[in-house]
């Protein structure tokens, strides 16, 4: 009975896993942990922006420009140094410097238009984006809340705004589904490997030649039983995330539980894979895992637009299973289309999984198992 | 005097040139300090991206006017929305926004054209994927800026009271690898220091040949220094490695003092070793090293604002990445790139680095030596 064999080797790879309490220990709570920083320190959008001010004018009407630009909570004001506009911005104590000409209340009053020069630090570039649109806005509100727009222009179009899915913008909406593509991707990977270069390293391997169990039983039963741990990590991590951050399940929940299944599976065939290839070098199994995070978690557009990856490198984002299971989670937790929004995402996820373990069977054909 | 013959002694020398020995036989080590730090630096310096721009725009013009079309082209005009497909019926676009087929959707109604003619307020609706947060502010400050300067044009090119006139300082085309490359040298020396270091300690712990090490009359600085030294020169390789990577392929512009870079960046490896050190006197064989040195370096990264911006976190974790010793050093590694500042601007992270250094190496050193006697 093959399947009977496979499970027993799954209980045999379970008992020894939960020996190693460290390890236990470790997988459970650095998921959790890797989730919390993510969770809490990772925004994109950027409030109390430190500007200096240089004011020539320091009139009244300067100074309520100033309150206005101060007001909203995106910028605070920071002291110019030593009269130099560009002074603070080099020291890094600056984001920004708003330099408002001596002419300007009187450029007002007699309705002659003036320039107000804002120097942008622009080492910093999605700041510095936001710092343009900010001023702007801000200058904007400042002109009509002080009643000096040129009254009632003629032509007015007004747009009307609507955000769907997440009107307060909230981005841990954006942020947390994406989390749970890295690290149900890179725990799961990393426990198998560290699993499969243990037993060469230790020797182990050995026993398993000299018994009748396949290389494809063999695999399959390590692959149940990090699957197993996987789906531990999975529910820890939805359940926290749904205390934490209010992160919940909206509409259909099949998709979810489907390609969390398939993705998780896939993890660990990639995690097996790595530890069949990578000889009994635990290093090797580390810069793996650490490569692994960190295309999990750049190239998945888990943080910026993936529209924003360049051409052959785009390519590469394409075979990132991680990349469609952000897909299938941002659809599950945020949009709640369903099937129908998720394409073709479950059965790419599928298919680099099945390559994987397909690998993996053909690295141990290699080695001396029984048949 | 003494001291110092002790320090150039040939048994130090001969300890040297075993370690040097070891890593130069061991492929895999010079495997790990060559390639990863290429291809992250290549991969990152070139994915990393936060522009908006080309957002994908779906429109339905009810209005079919002259207007409409001016207002649509005014849109696509510099290229932050760029229009995806015309639907006839509204319901189609609110579809293709949910399923993020398009990130932004315009309506314009019939009486578009009628309503500007007559001078009154002409509403249009838009529809934003709200499911990037981020890119939807950024989408939505844009489509009220354009809109309002297309206002502006309509009403005979009539000028704001105030204008503002936005410079960028040091990286004027907003060159997204210019702010991240810095950042991920950074990164890519902590990933590999920490790991190369841990590596080749934990080795001889596992292997046993730590104990032999002990029976020499070697004192236990002198393993280790013999340890650090040429792991400090390889990983400067790396500096080296990575600096031309960013000069060559990325063009950074290195402004400030290159020789301050490398002294900073030599500080800098010093901590990244330390860390790799006390990472293998905390774990007690490879495998944990692996798990443990996730635990340091995730939010080591995080916190560093290498990756995304210090300003948008929240005040907690703003505060504590000052904790975070990489931050100093992206910062560093940003100013000195990118802007042409010395001492005097940097001072407080190189105080920073230079505690850290201090504390990471010894108490690394320290372990090491309770778990050696």
């Amino acid at each position: 009975m093959p399947m009977k064999r496979v499970i027993s080797q799954c209980l045999k790879e379970l008992m020894q896993f939960q020996r190693d309490r460290i390890t236990v220990a470790l997988a459970l709570v650095l998921p959790l942990a890797v989730m919390l920083i993510y969770g809490y320190a990772i925004r994109l959008e950027s409030k109390n922006i430190p500007i200096s001010i240089q004011d020539f004018d320091n009139s009244f009407l300067s100074r309520t420009y100033v309150e206005r630009i101060v007001a909203t909570n995106q910028f605070v004001p920071t002291p110019l140094l030593r009269g130099d506009p560009t002074l603070s911005i080099d020291w890094g104590r600056a984001k920004a410097t708003l330099v408002i000409p001596p002419n300007f209340s009187q450029s007002i009053l007699t309705q002659t238009p003036v320039t107000v020069q804002v120097l942008v630090d622009g080492t910093d570039v999605n700041n510095a984006r936001v710092i343009q649109n900010g001023i702007r806005a801000a200058t904007q509100f400042f002109l009509s809340s002080s009643h000096l727009l040129p009254d009632r222009p003629q032509i007015q179009i007004v747009a009307d705004v609507r955000l769907w899915f997440n009107p307060g913008r909230d981005e841990a909406l954006y942020i947390v589904p994406g989390i749970f593509g890295v690290i149900l991707w890179v725990f799961p990977s990393m426990l198998a490997a560290i699993a499969m270069v243990r037993e060469k390293e230790e020797g182990t391997i050995v026993q398993i030649y000299a018994s009748d169990l396949s290389a494809t039983e063999w695999l399959l039963g390590k692959e149940l039983a990090y699957f197993m741990v996987g789906v531990g990590e999975a529910i820890l991590a939805f359940s926290v995330a749904a205390v934490l951050f209010g992160i919940r399940v909206r509409g259909d929940p099949t998709t979810l539980l489907v390609g969390t299944g398939i993705f998780l599976a896939a993890a660990v065939a990639f995690g097996l894979l790595v530890g069949a290839r990578a000889g009994n070098q635990t290093g090797a199994v580390q810069g793996t895992a650490i490569a692994g995070f960190l295309t999990a978690l750049l190239l998945s557009g888990f943080i910026y637009r993936i529209e924003n990856i360049p051409m052959p490198l785009s390519l590469l984002s394409n075979v990132i299973p991680a990349r469609y299971f952000i897909l299938i989670t941002r659809d599950a937790f945020v949009r709640g289309t369903g099937w129908s929004g998720i394409g073709v995402a479950p059965g790419a996820i599928a298919l680099m999984g099945g390559l994987f373990f397909f690998g993996a069977i053909r690295t141990l054909r290699r080695m001396q198992f029984s048949d | 005097m003494n001291y110092l013959r002790h320090i150039l002694s040939d048994r130090l020398w001969s300890l040297i040139i075993k370690e040097v020995q070891q890593i130069l036989h061991n492929k895999q080590i010079i495997f790990l300090l060559l390639f990863p730090p290429t291809v992250q630096l290549l991969i990152f310096g070139l994915a990393l991206n936060p522009a908006v721009t080309h957002l994908s725009l779906g429109v339905v013009d009810y209005s079919r006017s002259a207007d409409s079309r001016a207002l649509v082209s005014a849109l696509v005009e510099n290229q932050v929305f760029q229009v995806q497909t015309y639907e006839s019926r509204q319901g189609d676009l609110e579809n293709q926004v949910r399923t993020g087929q398009v990130t932004a959707g315009l309506v314009i109604p019939p009486d578009f054209s009628q309503s500007l003619a007559r001078h009154q307020p002409a509403h249009v609706q838009v529809l934003i994927d709200g499911v990037d947060a981020n890119t939807a502010g950024i989408a939505q400050g844009y489509m009220k800026q354009i809109i309002q300067r297309h206002t502006q044009t309509l009403n005979a090119g009539q000028r704001l009271p105030v204008e503002t006139e936005v410079i960028f300082l040091y990286n004027p085309g907003l060159l997204s690898s210019w702010f991240f490359v810095p950042g991920v040298i950074g990164v890519v020396l902590t990933l590999t220091g920490s790991l190369v270091s841990s590596t080749t300690v934990i080795r001889e712990k596992d292997v046993g040949t730590l104990e032999q090490l002990l029976m020499t009359p070697a004192a236990g600085w002198e393993i280790l220094a013999a340890k650090i030294a040429p792991l400090f020169v390889l990983l400067m390789g790396d500096v080296l490695l990575a600096s031309a990577i960013g000069r060559v392929i990325f063009g950074l512009p290195f402004r400030g003092n290159y020789g301050l870079f490398l002294l900073l960046s030599a500080l800098y490896v010093l901590v990244c070793i330390g860390i790799g050190i006390l990472l293998a006197t905390l774990a007690n064989n490879q495998q944990q090293v692996v798990l443990i040195s996730f635990f340091f370096n995730v939010p080591l990264i995080q916190l560093s604002g290498a990756i995304a911006p210090i300003e948008s976190m929240p005040p907690f974790f703003r505060a504590l990445s000052f904790f975070d010793p990489l931050r100093h050093y992206v910062q560093i590694a940003r100013s000195l790139i990118l802007k042409d500042v010395g001492v005097e601007a940097l001072w407080i992270h190189i105080l920073a680095l230079s505690v850290f250094a201090v504390l990471f190496l010894g108490v690394s050193i320290n372990r090491f030596r309770t778990q050696l006697s």
